[in-house]
């Protein structure tokens, strides 16, 4: 009987049922992929470390500095190892097919293969036990932007020293950097290292720096970290550290299961409706059913087979769909890790029978009115069994305008419940896509530049030698800025250079110590940075902090805090409290003395012209200072902003996938609930034809209904936009940083009017389409329905 | 007396799985002004499909109908829609209305839409409440129809088949689904809007209906086998029984 059901009740509301099965179909797909991509990338991330065999800690020391001495004095201390890298300051001293290599940034780490202090891997995920000698591996930060293939022949090239080696592949190393922008690896044969080292150009020029980084294992790491802390020239990375890198990969499959998800409550909201309509257009059935003694729970199973039928048949095919979708989302985080072992579909599988479990628990709730029928109750109730339990809210007799939109606006007005339903459906849609795309622009506007701690500028020259320049120069570079605005002078494009340096160092109070990173403006023009709290450092002895060394110090503005710069410790007061990513941080006042203070690093060279210049001259200035400077490493302060946050783009990606969606998501919500609509309300169309009112006007009027509730959930998702997405990005900016009050940039005119207007469109377009099966109900069909 | 209503050769055929039913067969059939015609057969007969073809609900297959002078059975649905809406009224067996609308908007839905009388709203309102009024159910007007009796109901129906002032309404079983008392009802106000000039066709299975029309038409098989001219009922001449009496006769004569 159950299949017998089943097959009238598929035939007889097909688009209703295909609808369901769609929205299943894209619930299950979603849910797979992104629950097997979170679970393959957490636990993939924990074997590989632990198959590539990660020390507890990596510490950047000099070996037999005092630090070194104390750490191997350490008790718990069970392991050093010391990893010798050739560090290449420039991506100039490689070549690739004769032309020099203008890609990444930061510098280049040579590493010998009789060095490998933890296990690399190869594409294939096989254990690297040696390099042939004229080979080379390389990390895939060296790969963007490089159109190379194995068997190409990259020389390296310092001075007179000079190394051709053969690409064979990339390789994948635990606590080695994967995001792009950050520092490649090139592991090679010893014998070429040995060569590349023993060489006096390796060592002698800036262009290289030889440094040692140490792999400790220890059974008491907070005892290393100890020792560690009370020396600001030593770095630490730990492997927890390390695997943080990786949520940046995870965060398209975050947001997919968000998305999924807010597609399985539509789903589920949709499912409710739909079966609720069902019930009460069957009550005669259902009373019937009842007379003749069959038990509530078989009539319940008899509404719940078909949707366990369209359930299973949608969690299959979105299981299958899934498989590849999560392999593509996979990919490029496979090769930066070695993925656990073994099909990892299972978790697909087990999450699209959760998505099963759970539409068959809302269908038998939904099912729950039958519960509350009586034969007679249902036998009774009216033509259809519906109970007129609404009352007419709005007049027509006192009405203006449209009559038209005068029955439509009454329609919704007397069935709040329905249309708000639908009304949020579509707000929630319109929400995430907004969201989307105002985090897309935030995280590539150049407003963020403070977070960054770099000045308010038109360029930023980011060319390893010449940043390597400013930061080896010690005091002289002063001497380089003014180098730079002499040429940019001379090349008819005036302008003032600054530069913001950064100094890991230690700051303490009251006993307490924290290594933070300093950071000094220096250069010819002033910063306009603002403050969250207090007021800028303006005198040598005063300085700004962010919350989290207030936090961890227990410090506020007004207290006294000394930092270590150069071989001494200074006195300076807090001023103010700030945001950036770069913390804990310190600023400093503006053009404070460096003599004698280290510089680890700088965020490029700032560039503001001195001529008001319009956007294509801009860009046109920038063009010419790649040139100048021989290099592409010359951004705008919105690619500078974008380079740095390095996920606009994928946001970007997402919100069109995202809008696409919404679009698809509202089509079909509109076209199932107008098809629901005209099931339930055939008498009155057809009675509406048979005293004469048009086809048109009947049309109209559904379609209006639906425009009504698509504006106010443009309303609604006004009103919401912007507190959301600031949330949101605060919530997210305050994990990765000390940011907190980040307004986010909003584009008008895409999020008030193409948004919506595409999302209203698609509302009229699905309702205008479905209501016109309202011409199929004649007005003769009065006479037929019950 | 002036035609209001011709069929000429009326055909319907329905084709259920893919057997053709012809449900009505060649009719012909003339309704003049004034009158207050029934239609009357056993089930099946196609009683319901001429008042629905002949009425521009229901497409015929073949033939004529003569609405006003014109043919309406060529008419495209717009055109159709127009004409029912301005000279033509419908009471149905069952009591449809809007029901997200008051009793009075339900009345006056068919006046706002028309653009026949050219008024304001609150005119067709004032329209509205006196049709109430002069039917007895001024005080439900704005009532949900949830909230009022059958009777009342249909009486709000027949207020609505009224409002834009029809050459002739179409009543399919108007008091089918009522009472004997509230069937009365309805039918004293359907005589009465026939005494002031109003045509009306009535399909009806109640002889006590039909006894009250001036002319009864009997429907076999989707042919006319019959045709019976009762004369104006008058109440106040109280003959209703010898023209039940005679109308039954009659009835049984056609194999009622």
């Amino acid at each position: 009987m159950f299949w017998r059901i089943l097959k009238k009740d598929l035939k007889r509301k097909k688009t209703m049922n295909v609808i369901i099965l769609l929205f299943v179909i894209i619930c299950s797909t979603f849910a797979s992929a992104s629950i097997n991509n979170i679970v393959a990338v957490t636990n993939g991330v924990d074997h590989f470390y632990e198959i590539s065999n990660v020390p507890d800690i990596e510490v950047n020391m000099n070996e037999g500095s005092e630090a070194y001495n104390r750490v191997a004095a350490e008790p718990s201390v069970t392991e050093i190892k010391k990893l010798d890298l050739l560090m290449i300051m420039s991506s100039k001293s490689f070549s690739l097919h004769g032309e020099k290599l203008d890609t990444f940034i930061n510098p280049a780490y040579l590493m010998s293969d009789e060095d490998m202090i933890m296990n690399f891997f190869d594409e294939d995920n096989k254990k690297i036990t040696e390099v042939e000698k004229g080979k080379f591996y390389s990390t895939t930060v060296f790969l963007d932007g490089l159109d190379i293939k194995k068997g190409d022949e990259v020389t390296i090239k310092v001075e007179n020293t000079e190394i051709t080696l053969e690409y064979a592949g990339y390789f994948k190393g635990a606590m080695l950097p994967t995001s792009m922008g950050s520092s490649p690896y090139l592991l090679i044969n010893r014998e070429d290292y040995r060569y590349l080292d023993a060489s006096p150009d390796m060592h002698i020029y800036d262009d290289v720096v030889s440094t040692d980084i140490f792999f400790i294992k220890t059974d008491d790491l907070p005892a290393v970290m100890d020792i560690l802390e009370d020396y600001s020239d030593v770095s630490t990375y730990t492997p927890e550290e390390a695997k943080t890198m990786y949520l940046l990969d995870m965060v398209t499959a975050y947001i997919l299961m968000i998305v999924s998800i807010l597609l399985m409550i539509t789903a589920f909201v949709v499912l409710r409706f739909t079966t609720g309509f069902t019930i009460s257009e069957e009550f005669r059935e259902i009373g019937v059913m009842k007379a003749v003694g069959i038990t509530n729970p078989s009539i319940r199973r008899l509404y719940i087979v078909k949707y366990f039928a369209i359930a299973i048949v949608g969690a299959i095919i979105g299981f299958l769909i899934s498989i590849p979708l999560a392999n593509y989302m996979l990919k490029t985080i496979s090769m930066n890790l070695v993925l656990e072992g073994g099909d990892t579909t299972y978790i697909g599988f087990i999450s699209t029978v959760f998505v099963v479990a759970i539409i068959m628990l809302f269908c038998y709730n939904s099912t729950s009115k039958i519960k509350k029928l009586s034969p007679i109750d249902a036998v009774r109730n009216g033509q259809t069994g519906e109970r007129f339990k609404k009352k007419s809210v709005m007049h027509l007799s006192r009405s203006r305008g449209s009559s038209t939109g005068f029955l439509a606006m009454n329609d919704v007005a007397s069935a709040p419940k329905r249309y708000i339903m639908i009304t949020v459906i579509i707000a929630l849609g319109m929400l995430m896509t907004s969201i989307m795309a105002s985090w897309s622009r935030t995280l590539r506007d150049d407003k963020l530049h403070p977070l960054f701690s770099i000045v308010e500028s038109d360029a930023t020259i980011m060319d390893t030698e010449t940043m390597g320049d400013v930061i080896i120069e010690d005091d002289g570079y002063i001497t380089v800025l003014d180098d730079i605005e002499q040429r940019l002078e001379d090349n008819g494009m005036p302008a003032r250079v600054a530069v913001t340096m950064i100094n890991s160092t230690d700051a303490t109070y009251e006993g307490e110590h924290l290594n933070v990173l300093a950071e000094f403006q220096e250069g010819h023009f002033d910063n306009t940075f603002s403050y969250d709290e207090g007021t800028a450092p303006s005198k040598p002895d005063e300085i700004a902090v962010t919350s989290s060394v207030m936090k961890m110090l227990d410090v506020d503005i007004g207290d006294t805090l000394s930092i270590k710069l150069g071989d001494e410790y200074r006195s300076f007061i807090i001023t103010g409290k700030y945001s950036s990513f770069a913390s804990p941080g310190v600023r400093f006042c503006d053009h404070f003395d460096l003599t004698d203070v280290p510089k680890n690093g700088c965020m490029g060279i700032q560039v503001k012209f001195t001529d008001d210049l319009t956007q294509k001259q801009l860009s046109d200035n920038i063009e010419k200072l790649k040139d100048l400077f021989d290099t592409n490493k010359i951004y705008s302060t919105s690619e500078f902003i974008s380079l740095n946050t390095g996920i606009g783009d994928t946001l970007e990606s997402l919100r069109v996938l995202t809008l696409i969606l919404t679009v698809m998501v509202t089509a079909m919500v509109v076209v199932l609930m107008e098809r629901s609509f005209i099931s339930r309300e055939k008498s009155e169309i057809a009675l509406m034809k048979a005293v004469g009112i048009s086809n048109f006007s009947i049309i109209a009027q559904h379609t209006i209904r639906f425009v009504i509730t698509a504006v106010a959930a443009s309303f609604l998702s006004f009103l919401a936009v912007k507190p959301l997405s600031e949330f949101g990005m605060n919530l997210v900016c305050s994990m990765i940083g000390d940011v907190s009050s980040v307004e986010c940039t909003y584009n008008t005119v895409e999020m008030y009017l193409l948004q919506p207007a595409i999302l209203i469109a698609a509302t009229i377009i699905s309702a205008f389409l479905t209501a016109t099966y309202t011409r199929t109900i004649k007005a003769s069909d009065t006479a037929s329905i019950e | 007396m002036n035609t209001v209503l011709q069929t000429k050769g009326l055909c319907k055929t329905y084709i259920v799985n893919k057997r053709q039913n012809n449900v009505l067969k060649n009719v012909d059939l003339t309704i003049y002004e004034g009158e207050m015609v029934a239609i009357m057969g056993p089930s099946g007969s196609g009683k319901s499909t001429l008042l629905y073809c002949a009425s521009g609900m229901d497409k015929v297959t073949a033939g004529e109908v003569i609405f006003d002078g014109k043919n309406i059975s060529k008419l495209r649905n717009k055109a159709m829609s127009r004409v029912r809406l301005d000279d033509m009224g419908f009471i149905f067996q069952q009591m449809y209305m809007m029901k997200n609308l008051s009793i009075l908007d339900n009345i006056i839905l068919p006046a706002v839409k028309s653009k026949k009388n050219k008024e304001s709203r609150k005119a067709s309102a004032e329209r509205g409440r006196a049709l109430m009024k002069r039917l007895g159910i001024d005080d439900v007007s704005t009532n949900d129809i949830n909230e009022v009796s059958g009777g009342q109901l249909q009486r709000a129906c027949i207020c609505r088949s009224m409002i834009n002032s029809p050459k002739i309404i179409f009543a399919d079983e108007p008091t089918g689904s009522l009472n004997r008392s509230s069937s009365d009802e309805v039918m004293e106000e359907l005589l009465s809007l026939n005494g002031d000039g109003t045509t009306i066709m009535c399909v009806t299975h109640d002889p006590k209906v039909a006894a009250k029309c001036s002319r009864v038409l009997y429907l076999v098989d989707g042919n006319i086998v019959g045709e019976k001219e009762m004369g104006h009922y008058d109440k106040s001449s109280g003959d209703i029984r010898s023209r039940e009496r005679e109308l039954n006769n009659w009835l049984m004569e056609q194999g009622w």
